[in-house]
């Protein structure tokens, strides 16, 4: 047995106590969630220490059901007398909602996930020393400010995070677990006042070893900045674009809203209608999996103790699976996938499966493309997969970066990219819950000057 | 009316002498200042879709944050575990930052009189029953779905919170706030043809029930989210490239929010990250381009009659005739900058220090007719309803449009969508050719996020002309 400074304590009781508080009141079912956290953080700037942050907390969040009507409630009043009072409130209040066939908790599932199984937490992130965690804030930003290109630096932070997860409700459901967190990234500007770039690199992990050290983060962050000094604007054109890893990422993101159980049943998804049908190339397969040992997307149970499982998304260009919490599945008649988040739907580790190509070879294979390495904005628009952003990237010729490009925008449609990726890169990275290689897209639109 | 202080001891269990010996506490390994904040939050909800009103929610928090700086570094604790021996660990915890062993005592409490008076409430949103609250989401939600045959899906939802906040320092302040807040929004889904979109609407403020009746009732909240979605149906993609965009007024602030206000925000000009760290006295921009930033506006989101720093807040000049004329302050950066205090000290909540933040931002009217500067373009954008938008401190900007219409020879023409603007702030100043007499504030729904926290905000604009910007259609 390793020893556990994070030790389960008295909350998972607490929180069974509240569920038969609920049910005395006259709620039909009811659900009681707590979570307790410790959090450090420093930022460094200019080799001085800029904040330092070192606190606790505990909330709890509450779901009541009576006669088919729903009402929440939650509170970081942990007092016991704020905690039934908002109890009594919520089964009082559920009478004003109207009753919904497809309301209640999910079925007690007979799968239990062994948290330790798992691996992730790390007893190292807790017992870490707060001037070592200074020290490697300050070591990756002196790193990064030793490169002569480097102007200016956002700062460099170090945070760590440990939390522990209790759940009970009326089906039975008992249930808790810890997770660790910590992250060490650096924020950067190359160029002149008026003609500045910027870029970090963070890197964000389950366990303190693996974490990038001080040098890959700075290396790193000088390099992604630097590239992007003097860019040109670019025609408005249509050519193929490059995404970079974390550039996937923000697209599976988008993805990700669209197929949201959530989204289906409220039509707001133009995937609503396509469950079955080929909606991307074969190459394309698309995960959700919250089983993978030691990633941040990774949990025994969702928030309504619904086991964690492996999901295949889209299947080799295939529309498999709509994520469902259990009202979405109730709703959609459709499996439940271990997604729950709060009221909502959300991802475990959701990625894009890796494919052949080595990154170099992909943009080699190009005579003239965008790689895109950046973004702005917010054009996403679900309903209608389209995408309108501010970008920034590098202009290929020849298979070769010519020059930084900016103020462009990139625009299409995401039910078209899925249709027109040509390439998937071997570069798959899980550096948060959502994750994808280096793709290439047959065409997009590029309008600039 | 309860008393300031029973207030603070009958929330919080805090009287005078308790905050003074916390004080102590934080500042007893030295240190060059020490603040405590208080906040008790109540939040309600209520949500409405598929005909039926699906749920409701409410919210408790309460929790204190404990600010310790030494030169210049910040040590900051919270805890939402208000015993006596946890707020002084959390104390502890803050004063880590300091070592210097010199103490400075902290000076007694002096409650401070009065602050902007912004808030307009007649019928407090936290104390009405849910059965008014569900009314109203109900005849946004109805009007919404009987806007068009078109509408096939309505989200209609109700928030209010009220946040009882005190701030107590080592200086001998003593500041409470008691704010209102109020939203209601509607989402339409419109489809035909296999073709689906969506409008957004909303409203509230600083407000009370009362605010919801005439033109910004409910029902044409509802009715114009409809609108919106239907009209998008037949409305054709932007066209691409470089362009005079006009911007419709109100909605367009959110392009000086992010053009503009994030680069005057003290914290980013002190560290000379913004492009405007030198600009101080400068012209940037046209001399038709003046800005304030003004926490005071009467029942606007944005608004607020001290800041979380406890500073009573000015409406503060930015720009004047395209000269860069002030930045807006928090108490640290008003220190290291030797500057005057402007009250945009403001945090999320207790679990965050403050840091720079705007309230409303807007650029002040103009003397041009609207209708001139819309027949002064031959071919061009003109946009008038936005969902967002992003800054990065090298001025360069996005906001994204979600519908307008053509310009071709003078007159409003096509309905467009989605479009993505582009541009730098340097730039854009300077193209600001024209500025309508119309100024008016966008939907007052708005959130600002930054360095991870979420503030209300609220933004305006005239009518502007932008001589020439890039735009991203499809």
């Amino acid at each position: 047995m390793r020893p556990d400074p994070f030790a389960p304590g008295d909350d998972l009781a607490l929180a069974e106590r509240l569920v038969r508080f609920g049910r005395s009141c006259g709620a039909d079912e009811i659900e009681v969630g707590i979570g307790e956290g410790e959090e450090f953080s420093v930022d460094v700037r200019m080799g001085q220490i800029e904040n330092l942050v070192e606190a606790g907390s505990r909330y709890a969040g509450i779901r009541v059901i009576k006669d088919k009507r729903t009402a929440f409630a939650s509170s970081s009043d942990m007092s016991e007398e704020a905690l039934e009072r908002l109890i009594r409130n919520a089964v009082k209040r559920a009478g004003l909602s109207q009753p919904d066939p497809f309301a209640g908790l999910a079925d007690l599932s007979p799968i239990r996930i062994d948290p330790d199984a798992l691996d992730i937490f790390d007893p190292e992130v807790i017992e870490l020393e707060a001037k070592t965690k200074i020290r490697l804030a300050l070591e990756t930003e002196r790193i990064a400010l030793a490169d002569k290109r480097i102007s200016n630096s956002h700062g460099a932070g170090f945070s760590s995070h440990a939390a522990r997860t209790y759940l009970a409700a009326s089906n039975g459901f008992a249930g808790t677990y810890a997770k660790t967190f910590c992250g060490l990234g650096v924020g950067l500007q190359a160029g002149e006042t008026d003609d500045l770039v910027e870029d970090d690199w963070h890197s964000s992990r389950i366990h303190f070893r693996d974490l990038e050290s001080p040098e890959q983060i700075a290396r790193t962050a000088v390099e992604r900045t630097v590239r992007q000094l003097n860019p040109r604007k670019l025609g408005t054109r249509r050519v193929p674009v490059i995404f970079e890893p974390q550039m996937t990422g923000s697209l599976l993101g988008f993805l990700f809203g669209c197929i949201s159980g959530t989204a289906v049943y409220q039509r707001s998804t133009f995937l609503a209608d396509r469950l079955g049908q080929k909606i991307g190339r074969d190459e394309l397969t698309v995960i959700d999996d919250g089983l993978m040992p030691r990633r941040v997307g990774t949990g025994p149970f969702d928030s309504e103790g619904i086991p964690a499982q492996r999901t295949v998304v889209v299947d080799h260009g295939v529309l498999k699976r709509f994520l469902c919490n259990t009202y979405a599945s109730r709703k959609l008649g459709l499996p439940v996938t271990g997604n729950a988040d709060g009221g909502g739907v959300g991802p475990n580790n959701f990625f894009l499966e890796p494919g052949p190509h080595d990154p170099a070879a992909i943009i080699r294979s190009c005579d003239r493309a965008l790689l895109l390495i950046r973004t702005l904005g917010h054009g996403l628009n679900a309903v209608t997969g389209d995408i309108s952003r501010g970008a920034f990237g590098l202009w290929i010729e020849n298979g070769e970066i010519v020059y930084p490009v900016s103020e462009i925008t990139i625009a299409g449609n995401l039910g078209d990219v899925l249709q027109s990726v040509e390439m998937i890169g071997s570069d798959l990275d899980f550096r948060s819950s959502i994750a994808g290689p280096t793709i290439k897209v047959a065409e997009m639109l590029v309008a600039g000057s | 009316m309860l008393s300031p202080a029973f207030d603070i001891r009958q929330r919080f269990g805090l009287d005078a002498a308790g905050l003074r010996s916390v004080l102590d506490a934080a500042l007893a390994s030295g240190g060059d200042f020490a603040e405590i904040f208080l906040e008790y939050r109540e939040y309600r909800s209520a949500f409405m879709e598929e005909d039926i009103l699906k749920d409701t929610s409410e919210s408790f928090s309460l929790g204190l944050g404990l600010r310790v700086w030494a030169g210049e570094t910040t040590g900051y604790g919270y805890t939402n575990d208000l015993s006596m021996d946890k707020i002084l660990r959390t104390a502890r915890a803050a004063s880590a930052v300091a070592s210097s062993g010199r103490t400075i005592p902290a000076l007694d409490l002096r409650l401070q009189e009065g602050g902007a008076d912004v808030y307009r409430v007649i019928r407090p949103p936290d104390q009405a029953p849910f059965e008014t609250k569900i009314a109203l989401v109900r005849e946004a939600y109805e009007a919404c779905r009987e806007f068009s045959p078109l509408i096939k899906k309505v989200k209609a939802a109700i928030q209010d919170q009220v946040q009882f906040i005190a701030v107590a320092n080592s200086e001998g302040l003593l500041a409470i706030d008691r704010r209102p807040l109020v939203k209601l929004t509607c989402v339409g889904i419109a489809e035909k043809d296999g073709k689906r979109e969506s409008g957004y609407s909303g409203g509230g403020g600083r407000v009370g029930w009362e605010h919801f009746a005439g033109p910004t009732s409910p029902a044409a909240i509802g009715r114009e989210a409809a609108r919106e979605a239907v009209e998008l149906l037949d409305a054709r993609d932007a066209p691409a490239g470089e362009m005079p965009v006009v911007l419709a007024p109100g909605h367009a602030g959110v392009l000086i929010h992010e053009a503009v206000g994030h680069l005057l925000e003290a914290d980013f000009v002190r560290k000379k990250t913004s492009v405007f760290w030198n600009k101080s006295g400068r012209k940037v921009g046209s001399p038709a381009v003046t800005i304030y930033d003004d926490p005071t506006i009467p029942a606007s989101r944005g608004s607020y009659a001290i800041d979380d720093e406890g500073t009573i807040p000015q409406k503060t000049l930015l720009i004047e005739k395209g000269v860069v004329r002030g930045l807006l302050q928090d108490k640290l950066c008003a220190k290291l900058m030797n500057r005057s205090l402007t009250g945009h000290g403001r945090r999320q909540d207790y679990t965050d220090y403050p840091i720079p933040r705007m309230a409303n931002t807007y650029i002040d009217r103009g003397e041009d007719d609207p209708a001139d500067i819309i027949r002064s373009v031959r071919k061009g954008l003109y946009a008038e309803r936005f969902t967002g938008g992003q800054v990065e401190d090298s001025g360069k900007f996005t906001f994204s449009v979600s519908s307008g219409y053509l310009i071709e020879e003078g007159r409003l023409t096509a309905p467009v969508k989605q479009a993505t603007l582009i541009g730098s702030n340097v730039d854009i100043l300077k193209k600001i050719e024209m500025v309508g007499s119309d100024l008016a504030f966008g939907l007052p729904t708005g959130t600002c996020s930054k360095e991870g926290q979420d503030v209300p905000v609220n933004d305006g604009c005239p009518t502007l002309k932008i001589s020439l910007m890039t735009v991203g259609g499809k």
